[in-house]
């Protein structure tokens, strides 16, 4: 029994390291969206000064990266005002909808 | 390529100092450090990027479900017996087409002995009109069946054709352990092994295609799309909740979750009316061959059988990432007392219509021989409509509602399960040697419209680790929707003539891997579920004695399952 205990322990603790060396955790992707929506689609459409972007634009790890190095560094002022949780659940969102995410799988 | 990258560093190794804003030879070093760090970031990616492009053009994607079931029936009822005309057998055996009564060597004399209690009543004259036939055998039972494990492989793919179009399809293996057959003894429409069904029916460890179907995007530049192939069919909205993942398929799982082939001519709305997501379908589909395959050269009037057709509107009214609003109307034409399928021959079926068989069965008790089987005859056709309604709240809250609606049209034809919602009226015939009299299905014993509904309804919450869910669902008594691939293991839960309460609760390990506990309990009302074919009897009424059922009954069930999925 105590053998079981300690794999059922070591497993805990391999579960636990694999959840925190995942990117983009602890976002909420609703509210990233409703902020992406309200904040970024206005530079971010087609025609406009940012470009077309959605969250299909980019991996995931393109996202991370975004994130983590590029800090918006085409316009640094444009995020300013975002919170650092804001600026999680943003990249929640995009993250969760990359190319490379989980997509709904339909006929279009 | 790592020379390209040693001139990059030795290029920004010559950037003049005061260009770069670090007069400190420590900050020079430190940003050559990051420099680096980045370099070789790149140069792996590109890498692994040059590798992908060069010789992959499917991306493989899955998941793979390890789960444990503990199932327990309660009151499982067989009470076997048919409708037989009696008038016409009177009509008859009174004309000495059966031979002499009096004969035990004749037609009739046998069938007599066989059948003392039915010699009684036709000595009596007390048989006329359309009655039962009861069958010896009835039996009720608990069935548990303590642990049950299975595995679900499913292998996702798709390719870019071109800009606007790509191929999608799904491989899916799912099994129970220790068992390859494939087939399983016909003892409930769950058990069938058929087309529609295969992707969430244990068939042994082979993969099937599931899916498979080209989207051709943007024709002509418009905002219209076609969709040909294998559907995506099965595990639409709402179910996705329950299965913790993304939308799974197009149309509502409450109504379809059936694998069919057929065509989809979509138009995404969004662009004219200003609402996100809004798409409408027209949906078309085969669900049944009726010439190809079937012995149809021999010109044979036993088997009478036309294609079945499929086709109707799907209308995704908002999608919104929150709110996702869906109408379906669906019509299947020309559907037939079955499907092509394979089933082990229950040896109980034997002993009732085929006792020369089944005296060298007894021989081989644990034999059943495995056959393909196909429907006889058209009984009609089945409308469904149905909207549902799903909301993913801010706060992590998901909850859903569902109402939809089934009418069927029997033709007042039936074969040997009955007709559409309805029973089989047998006739007495003899057999082609003239030494047996054989009941053949005659007619079906209604040919009304039958309207059925199903309510499904489901809240999901956010919990310690993972999320909580609860869904109630419940079909009445003529309720018959295309759910039958649903892959619980009792059999779809919503197609349930009756009502089901589930609980789970989802622990997510990490995005990519979940562990899921929960239990569905089932309480039929009526017999039949998920299948067209027979009238819908009160599970008392089949226990009592007073109807009966080709098939067992089951009135109350429940299943108890823990799952390991890992999505890659």
């Amino acid at each position: 029994m105590k053998r079981i205990s300690k794999i059922i322990a070591c497993l805990a603790i391999v579960a636990l390291a694999a959840t925190s060396a995942l990117a983009a955790e602890g976002g909420n992707p609703k509210k990233g969206k409703y902020l992406y929506k309200k904040n970024c689609k206005v530079c971010h459409v087609a025609g406009a000064a940012g470009g077309a972007l959605t969250p299909l634009s980019k991996t995931q790890r393109q996202w991370d990266r975004f994130f983590e190095k590029d800090g918006h560094k085409a316009a640094p002022e444009a995020i300013k005002s975002f919170s650092p949780q804001d600026l999680k659940d943003i990249q929640q969102f995009l993250y969760d909808h990359a190319a490379d995410s989980d997509q709904p799988e339909t006929c279009g | 390529m790592r020379k390209l990258f040693a001139l990059l560093l030795v290029a920004a190794l010559a950037v003049p100092a005061t260009a770069l804003a670090a007069p400190t030879v420590e900050d020079l070093q430190k940003k050559i450090q990051e420099l680096s760090a980045e370099l070789e970031d790149i140069s792996d990616r590109v890498d692994r990027n040059g590798m992908h492009a060069a010789t992959d053009r499917i991306s493989w994607y899955g998941d793979m479900r390890v789960k444990a079931d503990t199932l327990h029936y309660k009151d499982v009822t067989w009470n076997p017996g048919i409708l037989v005309d009696f008038d016409d057998f009177g009509a008859k055996a009174m004309s000495g087409a059966f031979g002499d009564p009096a004969d035990p060597t004749s037609p009739l004399g046998k069938m007599l002995i066989q059948n003392p209690d039915l010699a009684t009543a036709f000595g009596m004259g007390l048989l006329s009109g359309v009655g039962p036939f009861a069958f010896p055998g009835g039996q009720k039972s608990d069935i548990n069946n303590d642990i049950l494990y299975t595995t679900r492989l499913r292998l996702g793919m798709k390719a870019k054709v071109a800009s606007n179009v790509n191929f999608s399809g799904r491989l899916s293996m799912y099994k129970n352990w220790g068992d390859s057959t494939g087939s399983k003894v016909f003892d409930s429409w769950n058990s069938f092994t058929m087309d529609g069904t295969d992707g969430g029916n244990t068939t042994g460890d082979w993969l099937r295609v599931e899916r498979a179907y080209f989207d051709w995007k943007e024709i002509g530049g418009s905002d219209a799309y076609l969709s040909i192939g294998r559907r995506p069919s099965t595990y639409g909205p709402p179910t996705q909740f329950r299965e913790n993942e993304m939308r799974g398929g197009t149309p509502t799982g409450h109504l379809v979750n059936f694998n069919f082939d057929g065509i989809t001519v979509g138009y995404h709305l969004s662009e004219l009316t200003g609402i996100e997501g809004q798409t409408i379908r027209f949906c078309y589909g085969q669900g049944f061959e009726s010439e190809w395959g079937n012995g149809e050269l021999f010109n044979d009037n036993s088997v009478n059988t036309k294609d079945t057709h499929l086709g109707g509107l799907n209308f995704d009214a908002l999608n919104d990432g929150t709110n996702f609003l869906q109408f379906t109307l669906f019509r299947a034409m020309d559907v037939n007392d079955g499907f092509k399928g394979v089933i082990a021959f229950p040896n109980q079926f034997a002993a009732l219509f085929a006792p020369t068989l089944y005296q060298d069965l007894q021989k081989f008790p644990n034999f059943n021989f495995v056959t393909r089987v196909q429907p006889s005859t058209v009984i009609g056709d089945i409308n469904l409509a149905g909207v549902g309604f799903t909301r993913e709240e801010m706060n992590g809250i998901k909850w859903f509602a569902s109402v939809s609606a089934t009418q069927t049209d029997s033709n007042g034809k039936a074969g040997m399960f009955g007709g559409m919602l309805s029973d089989a009226v047998f006739q007495a015939e003899l057999n082609a040697d003239g030494s047996e009299i054989i009941m053949t299905p005659a007619r079906a014993t209604s040919s009304d419209k039958e309207e059925g509904y199903g309510v499904y309804v489901g809240l999901q919450i956010p919990a310690p680790a993972g999320k909580l869910g609860l869904e109630y669902n419940y079909g009445s008594e003529f309720w018959t929707p295309f759910t039958q691939a649903q892959d619980d293991m009792i059999g779809s839960k919503l197609a349930t003539r009756g009502q089901v309460g589930e609980a789970y609760y989802i622990i997510d390990i990490n995005p990519n891997m979940f562990i899921k506990v929960g239990g569905l309990y089932y309480d039929y009302e009526y017999t039949g579920s998920g299948s067209p074919v027979g009238t819908p009897h009160k599970i008392e009424d089949v226990q009592n004695g007073t109807a009966f059922s080709m098939l067992p009954a089951v009135d109350k069930a429940w299943d108890g399952y823990a799952s390991l999925t890992v999505q890659f």
